[in-house]
């Protein structure tokens, strides 16, 4: 027998077609969330009129070429001799460019460790699993009111307590901590460690739920207690998984530390924001540098999550 | 010899230990001293006292009186300034999604033909080491200085503020694309090559749809971190909510300052938490949801 040709109108077959598609799973809360961004994204283009804004073609070419050419490392205009430049970017390394290099490392790193510290003894509490009466849903002795009013708060409260940390901007931290605590380096370290704070509260707290259960489950019917639990089954079994998320965020942290110098401290951004205007091609350096250090430091992060996976 | 637990054990406080070390290394190279996290001199306790008072009482009026009667209320105009920052934010992600897009299917290798010959082998791996490569660089430069290098080339205008959020984010959701691509299961592509489907049919076809959700939730995270990096415009002169914070900030005018944190927090808090409704329905359903 022949297969049934499948380029001839089979009106069965449309039908089951229209059925399956009837039956498939919908969301109207998917759709209208579609429907929203695409409105707002209608409406933003439209709104944003001038789009170029409001200078002239020819000023804004002629800008664009005085930028352009202003690339090029000053010694190297003068002469036309590419060997300058090497000198020339030397130089710039010495003239504060590798303090502010490690300055940038340095702040994110600290700010990365203070904020994986303070971020471990909030896990527990903000663990659907562990922060209730019944942790690990084994129940042990009766609670008193104050007791199941403090479980019944505490999860949702720390969770929120994470959205509102990262849900602001570090640079903005930055900018109200330096007008508070002076022109220091700690502001810039609070900044993303609070925002980071945040994050990771978010990453670890998935990973604490997504823990096996078994041997916390276990030491809870033992007798353990929450913090006991947490440090002595949860912790262990997914330090790793905390570690690929810290060298994570690690290399954000320093993305956000070279610009956060644009607020007055030492660090690439500094550097960047002081050339603008008058020298672009030590701008142009310090973005380069600063690109090659996300660069390199990405590389790092990639490597030591590969390992530790 | 030591049981594998112990040893397990041992690297794990080495490695704490390491990180304590770190700290207290990076703490004495940047001079960091507990001394430091309190204000330095009275001007700045008086500072400090006032803008956390001022936390208690933000304003409904302008601070400034020289303001003239018929400017817009300050609620309106920090609501103006939210639409602003949200329009840069919704403009660079329609740059950003698209390109990244296009920048994860040539920068996956879940589409290449299979067998492949040499020659084309060698094209593909040119054009995927290349689209790598620009993913790194787009994105190994902060959304700021791009905003900073875009101004100084042609000058302040709103397609400049989207291009530069545009142009970082484009680069770092194309490198994740790319990946959820990669890792997506490909049976439903080996069994549409098998029956004799060409390379780019099997990718639209048989992996696109299945990672689609992934990608979605992916798009939406970094709508969240693109509404935060638009907010933060405002301090290279762009006009979103950071620019008028910026200004009320400067004048020492605290309670507008908290009136435009209060209602910035309060849009990010509810974009977070739209976006974490989002990934529970995709992630709910694999196979993801007719939106």
């Amino acid at each position: 027998m022949n297969p049934p040709d499948k380029t001839t109108f089979d009106p069965a077959r449309s039908e089951r077609i229209a059925i399956l598609r009837r039956g498939r799973e919908r969301s109207p809360f998917l759709a209208a969330s579609g429907w929203i961004v695409l409105g707002a994204v209608v409406v933003s283009w439209l709104a944003s009129r001038p789009l170029l804004g409001r200078l002239s073609a020819e000023r804004r070419w002629s800008n664009f070429l005085d930028f352009a050419g202003g690339l090029v490392p000053a010694p190297v205009r003068e002469s036309g001799d590419w060997s300058m430049a090497l000198p020339w970017a030397g130089g710039l390394l010495a003239d504060g460019g590798g303090e502010a290099l490690l300055n940038t490392l340095g702040i994110a790193t600290a700010a990365i460790l203070l904020a994986a510290a303070f971020v471990l003894p909030f896990l527990p509490l903000a663990s659907r699993w562990l922060s209730r009466v019944d942790p690990c849903g084994v129940a042990a002795g009766r609670t008193g009111r104050m007791g199941r009013g403090f479980w019944f708060v505490a999860g949702p409260v720390v969770r929120f307590g994470f959205v509102l940390a990262r849900s602001v901007p570090e640079y903005l931290i930055a900018f109200l901590l330096l007008s508070l605590l002076g022109l220091q380096v700690w502001p810039l370290v609070l900044a993303l460690a609070i925002h980071n704070f945040g994050i990771l509260g978010r990453l670890g707290g998935e990973v604490v739920e997504n823990a096996d259960s078994a041997a916390s489950t276990l030491a809870r019917a033992s007798g353990a207690g929450r913090a006991g639990l947490f440090a002595t089954t949860i912790f262990p079994a997914v330090f790793n998984r905390f570690l690929i998320y810290y060298f994570y965020r690690w290399e954000t942290c320093v993305k956000d530390a070279t610009v956060l110098g644009m607020l007055g401290l030492l660090t690439l951004g500094k550097l960047i924001a002081r050339s603008k205007g008058f020298f672009w091609d030590r701008m142009f350096f310090h973005v380069l540098l600063s690109a090659s250090v996300i660069v390199a430091g990405d590389l790092v992060s990639t490597w030591l999550r590969r390992r530790l996976r | 010899m030591k049981p594998p637990l112990q040893t397990h054990r041992g690297q794990k406080r080495r490695a704490l230990l390491g990180f304590a070390l770190l700290f207290l290394v990076c703490a004495w190279w940047l001079g960091l001293t507990p001394a430091g996290l309190l204000p330095p001199d009275e001007r700045h306790w008086e500072r400090a006292g006032s803008f956390f008072a001022a936390a208690l009482d933000p304003a409904f009026d302008y601070e400034d009186d020289s303001v003239p009667d018929d400017a817009p209320p300050l609620v309106w105009k920090a609501c103006e300034g939210l639409l602003l920052t949200l329009r840069f934010a919704f403009g660079a992600m329609s740059l950003a999604v698209p390109a990244a897009l296009v920048l994860g299917f040539l920068g996956s290798s879940a589409w290449w033909p299979e067998p492949c010959v040499p020659r084309l082998r060698f094209l593909l791996g040119a054009v995927y080491g290349g689209t790598r490569l620009l993913m790194s660089v787009l994105r190994s430069i902060h959304e700021l200085i791009w905003a900073l290098l875009i101004l100084s080339a042609v000058g302040v205008s709103p397609l400049a503020g989207m291009v530069a959020l545009a142009l970082p984010f484009s680069g770092t959701l194309g490198k994740v694309f790319s990946e959820l691509i990669d890792e997506e299961a490909r049976d439903a592509a080996e069994a549409l090559k098998a029956i004799g489907h060409g390379p780019v049919q099997t990718f639209l076809v048989g992996i696109f749809p299945r990672a689609l959700p992934n990608l979605i939730t992916y798009a939406f995270y970094r709508f969240e971190c693109a509404l935060r990096s638009s907010a933060v415009l405002g301090f290279v002169g762009i006009e979103t909510i950071g620019l008028y914070i910026e200004l009320s900030h400067e004048e020492a005018h605290y309670r507008e300052v908290w009136t435009y944190l209060y209602l910035l927090v309060a849009l990010l808090v509810i974009v977070d938490l739209w976006g974490a409704a989002i990934r529970r329905r995709l992630q709910s359903d694999p196979g993801g949801c007719a939106a």
